[in-house]
């Protein structure tokens, strides 16, 4: 492979963590009073997408799946530096669940003709972390994840990696096409430069593909997801005595009180 | 393959029987989280009147006292894959094995523990037999023969309820900590049997080229836990000897992990641990949503916090904002004179 590697990053727009609230009458998630971000593991993604792809060569091709205002996180990547961008955006994909998540961005990424696909370690709003591994297995591709480094070694089509394991770490190779989910924190991502920013804003249009642009119209959404969503409840605090003392002597008596 | 080619062909629900448990094994050490997922697997057997089944994968651990081990945890039955291409542990066989056993076997539920392991190749599984997946469960109850799997989102915002009506098996990842091991009883009889082995080398796509692994601390069990955040700034020898002083657990927020101070078993949080201890005391840590659902749950919770304003202070039993630097040898200081006269008296 002379011309680089086809590397493909998964980004999910998700409401910002810090402002997301629960209607305590409804119990109903007021995700719309919050502002829409990238979810922020997938800017080590985009991040380790870009490193892999300026060693190699190749493109970036940044993907995402959700409502037409979804672009906003290719944009965030394309300012990053990603080269191209694809919006995965119909009604039918509507309730899907990981599993029709997982299918649509696997047939994405054949469509890409992929040889990398990066996705982050999990999301920030219902942090499954079950993407990856699912586009993975839609494809019978190899999988990598909890990624804390990459090592990619286009001469043998393979990518090591080092993987964060309990106790310790491993080091793996896998056979391309391969799927990477990298561990949250583990990179440094880039800021855009101001040029790529703006272009990324005003003049980028990502495309745009429906479900039947990949041949998964009747495989998505709610109808085809095996769990669902029963009901959602505020966690209730724990109550606590929140009790303030001036000094460390009236700590120490909290403390041996307990023990 | 051709996962999606049945995509709208609901499981016969009916067909399906029996609770699940992956045992997590790597060189011959059993992952906490497994006993604690047979403690959790025999109370639903039992309400259910079905058989636990412990599924063990492995190279030579037909050999080891494993199996016998999760009957003494609890289970009815174990399933042993014994084969090199099960050690070291990599996704893609250990998907295909569990996905073979899956659908001639038809459990009603799987449960597995949400390690790196766990939710590494549970996809595997539940993309081919086109299974419900829910990650992290933290309450799992039957109501109307259907599991209700309770699971925390938006950081631990909000408890969701995720139901699979039509889907089997019902498959889900339990973070370490959040259930009971019970203790094992030697008395327990149950049946050990070695499956066919359905992968082999050439069709794996991956290959362990260096494990390196030392001990795994525990802190899931601990009494006292001594958790340190960013505010150390590193100095994490204070956290340590008060820790060893009160016979207790060191342990940190990710953050800390990630700055390599603190070793990531130690790590208590959504994507770590889960604790309940009777006493937490929490030194330099803000208290972030995602660190708060780790140890929620402990009886009692310290805070040291130079911002009168950090959430942990919430959390908190008792707090005091102040310099842990300050803070932290005066402490120790007087609980060792503490614990010192109460030796004598005692
Ligand atoms: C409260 C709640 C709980 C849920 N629980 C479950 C559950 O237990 N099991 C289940 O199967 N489904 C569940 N779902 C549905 C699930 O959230 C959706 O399928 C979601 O679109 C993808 O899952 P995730 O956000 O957990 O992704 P994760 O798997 O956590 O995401 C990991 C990575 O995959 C990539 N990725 C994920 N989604 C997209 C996307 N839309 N576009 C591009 N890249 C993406 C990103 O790189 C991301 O960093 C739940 C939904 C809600 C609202
Ligand atoms: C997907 C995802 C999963 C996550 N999972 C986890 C998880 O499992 N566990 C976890 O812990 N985090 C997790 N996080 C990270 C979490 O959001 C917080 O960033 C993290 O918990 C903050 O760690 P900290 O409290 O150590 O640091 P900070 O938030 O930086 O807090 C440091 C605190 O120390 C105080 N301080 C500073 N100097 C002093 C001093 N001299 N004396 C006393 N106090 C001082 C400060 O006032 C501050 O409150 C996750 C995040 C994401 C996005």
């Amino acid at each position: 492979m002379t011309d680089g590697w086809n590397i493909v990053v998964c980004v999910k727009q998700v409401p910002d963590a810090d402002e997301v609230s629960i209607d305590p009458e409804t119990g109903i998630l007021n995700r719309a009073d919050a502002e829409a971000v990238m979810n922020s593991p997938d800017y080590n993604a985009v991040e380790a997408a870009l490193e892999v792809r300026d060693v190699v060569g190749g493109t970036v091709t940044a993907v995402t799946m959700g409502p037409a205002s979804a672009d906003e996180v290719l944009q965030v990547a394309v300012g990053m530096g990603a080269d191209n961008a694809v919006l995965l955006t119909d009604r039918a994909f509507g309730g899907s669940d990981t599993w029709p998540t997982s299918l649509a961005l696997a047939r994405a990424a054949e469509e890409l003709d992929a040889d990398v696909v990066f996705g982050g370690e999990e999301t920030t709003d219902s942090s499954t972390g079950q993407v990856p591994p699912g586009i993975a297995a839609h494809n019978d591709w190899a999988q990598l994840t909890y990624v804390e480094g990459l090592e990619p070694r286009p001469e043998e089509d393979r990518l090591v990696a080092k993987r964060d394991v309990e106790g310790g770490y491993e080091r793996v190779a896998a056979d391309l096409p391969v799927v990477v989910a990298m561990e949250f924190g583990e990179n440094e991502p880039r800021t855009a430069g101001l040029h790529r920013k703006i272009y990324a804003e005003t003049d980028f249009e990502p495309v745009e593909w429906s479900a039947a642009d990949i041949g998964v119209e009747d495989e998505v959404g709610l109808a085809v997801s095996p769990t669902q969503v029963g009901g959602m409840a505020t966690a209730e605090p724990v109550p606590r005595e929140q009790e303030m003392v001036e000094g460390v002597e009236e700590l120490a008596d909290h403390i041996v009180e307990v023990l | 393959m051709a996962a999606g080619a049945d995509a709208d062909t609901a499981a016969d629900v009916e067909a399906h029987s029996d609770v699940w448990v992956f045992v997590e094994q790597h060189a011959g050490d059993v992952a906490g989280v497994t006993w604690e997922l047979l403690g959790k697997g025999r109370e639903l057997a039992d309400q259910k009147d079905e058989d636990l089944v412990a599924l063990v994968m492995g190279e030579a651990v037909r050999e080891t006292d494993i199996p016998e081990e999760a009957i003494a945890r609890g289970a009815d039955r174990v399933l042993v894959a014994d084969d090199p291409a099960f050690e070291p542990y990599r996704a893609d066989p250990y998907g295909e094995q569990f996905r073979h056993l899956v659908e001639v076997r038809k459990p009603d539920i799987a449960l597995i523990g949400g390690t790196h392991t766990g939710r590494d190749f549970a996809g595997r599984v539940a993309v081919p037999t086109h299974a419900g997946l829910t990650a992290d469960t933290t309450e799992l109850e039957i109501t109307d023969e259907q599991y209700e799997m309770r699971r925390p989102a938006f950081g631990g915002d909000a408890l969701a309820t995720i139901i699979c009506p039509n889907h089997r098996p019902q498959m889900s990842t339990v973070r370490p900590g959040v259930f009971d091991a019970p203790e094992p009883d030697e008395s327990q009889e149950g049946a050990v049997e070695d499956v066919e082995v359905v992968v082999g080398e050439d069709e794996t796509l991956t290959e362990v080229l260096e494990r390196e692994v030392g001990d795994v601390a525990d802190i899931t069990d601990a009494e006292i836990v001594v958790a340190g955040g960013m505010g150390l700034e590193g100095d994490v020898d204070p956290l340590w000897d008060l820790a060893d002083l009160l016979g207790g657990e060191v342990a940190a927020t990710r953050e800390v992990v990630e700055e390599g101070w603190i070793e990531p078993a130690r790590q208590v949080g959504q994507t770590g641990k889960t604790v309940r201890p009777k006493l937490y005391i929490a030194v330099g840590i803000s208290g972030a949503i995602q660190h708060v659902e780790g140890m929620d749950d402990s009886e009692t919770v310290i805070a040291i916090n130079n911002d009168a304003n950090a959430p942990i202070f919430e959390n908190a039993d008792y707090g005091i904002v102040a310099d842990y630097a300050d803070v932290l040898p005066e402490l120790i200081e007087i609980l060792r004179e503490r614990l010192d006269a109460q030796e004598v008296t005692a």
